[in-house]
């Protein structure tokens, strides 16, 4: 039970960290569906500069680096040459993905995945079952904690929420909303990057080509799904993940009963699941279709 | 007009530019892209066959845009093209494979059927969470992409497998010879016909019946559409209904034609292709005819890309990218706010 919930506990926090860097772009006003490019361009961008420095904190901040200017160019074609906000995230997704698969073939040759050296340092033999979390894993609560008292008790934070809620007061008391919008962009794009290290660093130490899988899509769906709070997403991130899961145990134990493909669609229809619940719950206020044609 | 033609001219320009960038990052990454126009132009238009390689890719574009469209017109963001169009192929598969020995003239109209009852299927499930919870249709389709190139995955290695191929691809038996709608080029007569009929059927349709007209004010204005007592949930459900159908068709007629048979995540752009053009024409219906040319030229030169540019099939993906995180640059605001100038 508790090496389960250590296990659901790794896979979940990829997760929520990208869910937490698109819960508060949509804060501020942006459903960046570019979470999926950012999270493999974060994976990527960590291994290599792990494989090439040998250090992994050059490699945290290479993807740190690569993630805060992919979301930067994305507020640019939003903000300045006013893109559409979903078809823009679509197109930086593919960036993602399709750019990782160049750089990798660039770097490396033809190769479809690269081995890390070094892994992300994890908690060790005295923490029992949840020896193979890393720090990112025992860090997620603490930003999941940060981030709720950033933007329910700071003159920021609530700031950054009016520009999205309602930009026309946010700009009468002197808040540039474009301006904020970069901001939570950048700081959700370093949020990515942790949640691509993690993935790629935590337990596997590798990259390889197309990895995230729709994970980034998830947790743009964990957002919506979380209501846009960071416990909220957190939460809703972590029901992706124990699905996953469930999928994957069930596999095991009833082996060829079902077909693996069923198994790999189960967090897609978690995810459906997801957005209708919270649908149901709040009403019909479909948050996504307001802002699209700010 | 002018208006239209500057939206495209401007999307054309903003093409320009992402393939610019993409110019001057493959050169960075090392791969040599001085000939990289070139070889888009020639692939498109000049090499031999080229014409018939962009028209091979422009029809399925085509008829899948025009469905993005009409949902579009109507408010809803149905980016599920792909998957409705995975299932349009997957129910015109099973319905060749079931009367493979039948007369051709039942079983293509019937496969045809089907593959417009599978596309819109696909599509209803999204509509109805949309119109009846409120669901939001952006991640209810995306999702539905990725179970519909799963299920795709399933039945071509599963129930329609084929059992002389060699297993590592998911490749479904081959369409019977007698059903085939086009050879491998992918233009036929039969083909273009079909194309020419949905697209003035369509151009009539969300220009001239009560459903268009209605559906595009109640994507400009819900709420006057509800007060003047037509009733939106209803238009939505046709909305995706007919979005559905027709990306369901295109699959169908891209089975029956070109492909000739399941593959697993077989023409893989084709959906976010076709919501580009329909945003790029701003949601007209014979601008879209053009663009669809336009866009199957680029489809045509990225197969050609790799074998004259030695390019990596990833290079491909980051064009497509490029083009799409600039592409409604300007374009989709000025359509809004024609929109709210008329409304």
């Amino acid at each position: 039970m508790i090496a389960a919930l250590a296990a659901i506990l790794q896979s979940a926090t990829p997760l929520i960290y990208v869910a937490l860097g698109g819960m508060i772009a949509a804060r501020a006003g942006i459903w960046n569906l570019g979470l999926e490019g950012l999270m493999i361009a974060g994976a990527c961008a960590s291994v290599v500069g792990v494989t090439q420095s040998g250090s992994i904190a050059v490699g945290l901040a290479v993807a740190v680096v690569v993630c805060a200017l992919g979301s930067a160019l994305l507020w640019f074609v939003i903000e300045k040459l006013r893109a559409n906000p979903v078809i823009a995230g679509l197109g930086l997704s593919g960036l993602g993905l399709g750019g990782t698969d160049l750089a990798v073939q660039a770097i490396y040759g033809n190769e479809a995945s690269v081995h890390a050296p070094l892994a992300l340092p994890r908690l060790g033999p005295a923490a029992g079952d949840f020896a193979g979390c890393s720090m990112l894993v025992v860090a997620m609560p603490f930003v999941v904690a940060f981030l709720w008292v950033l933007l329910r008790r700071t003159r920021f934070g609530l700031r950054l929420s009016a520009c999205g809620e309602h930009p026309f007061a946010a700009r009468s008391v002197g808040v540039d909303p474009a301006r904020m919008r970069l901001i939570a962009l950048v700081i959700g794009g370093v949020l990515c990057a942790l949640g691509g290290a993690e993935l790629a660093l935590g337990r596997l130490q590798i990259f390889s080509v197309g990895m995230t899988a729709g994970r980034g899509y998830m947790a743009f769906a964990a957002v919506s799904f979380g209501a846009m709070n960071p416990i909220g997403s957190a939460l809703a991130a972590a029901f992706f993940a124990v699905v996953e899961y469930l999928g994957i145990k069930g596999q095991l134990a009833f082996g060829n009963a079902a077909p693996p493909e069923l198994i790999l669609s189960l967090p897609y229809l978690a995810t459906v699941l997801g957005v209708w619940l919270s649908s149901r719950i709040r009403g019909s206020a479909a948050t996504i279709s307001e802002l699209r044609e700010y | 007009m002018t208006s239209r033609l500057l939206t495209v001219g401007r999307a054309l320009a903003f093409v320009a530019i992402a393939l610019l960038g993409c110019a001057i990052v493959f050169q960075l990454a090392g791969y040599p892209s001085a000939g990289m126009f070139g070889a888009i132009v020639a692939g498109a238009f000049i090499a031999p066959h080229a014409i018939v390689h962009t028209l091979r890719w422009a029809m399925p574009l085509f008829i899948t845009a025009v469905g993005v469209l009409v949902a579009f017109r109507c408010g809803y963001f149905n980016i599920g093209a792909q998957g409705q169009f995975y299932f349009g192929a997957i129910a015109a598969a099973f319905v060749a494979d079931a009367f493979g020995g039948g007369p051709p003239v039942f079983v293509i109209p019937l496969a045809i059927a089907a593959g417009v009852a599978g596309g819109a299927l696909w599509a209803l499930w999204p509509g109805f969470l949309r119109v009846r919870f409120g669901t939001d249709e952006v991640i209810t389709t995306l999702m539905g992409n990725f179970i519909a190139a799963l299920a795709l995955l399933y039945v071509a290695s599963g129930p329609l497998k084929d059992a002389s191929g060699s297993g590592e691809v998911a490749a479904a038996r081959p369409v019977a010879a007698a059903l085939r709608i086009a050879t491998s080029s992918g233009v036929s007569f039969t083909l273009v016909a079909i194309v020419v009929v949905i697209g003035v059927l369509m151009w009539l349709v969300v220009d001239r019946t009560a459903f268009g007209v209605l559906g595009s004010l109640a994507g400009r204005n819900p709420v006057m559409v509800v007060w003047q007592g037509a009733r939106s949930s209803r238009i939505g459900l046709a909305a995706f209904l007919f979005s559905g159908g027709l990306a369901g068709l295109a699959g169908a007629l891209e089975l029956l034609g070109p492909s000739g048979r399941l593959l697993g995540g077989f023409a893989p752009t084709l959906g976010f292709s076709a919501i580009l053009i329909a945003l790029v024409a701003g949601l007209s219906v014979p601008a879209t005819a053009v663009v669809s040319i336009f866009f199957g030229g680029l489809a045509a030169a990225s197969l050609y890309l790799p074998v004259i540019a030695g390019y990596p099939a990833a290079a491909i993906d980051i064009i497509n990218a490029a083009i799409t995180l600039l592409i409604t640059a300007r374009a989709w605001p000025s359509f809004t706010r024609r929109s709210r100038a008329a409304a």
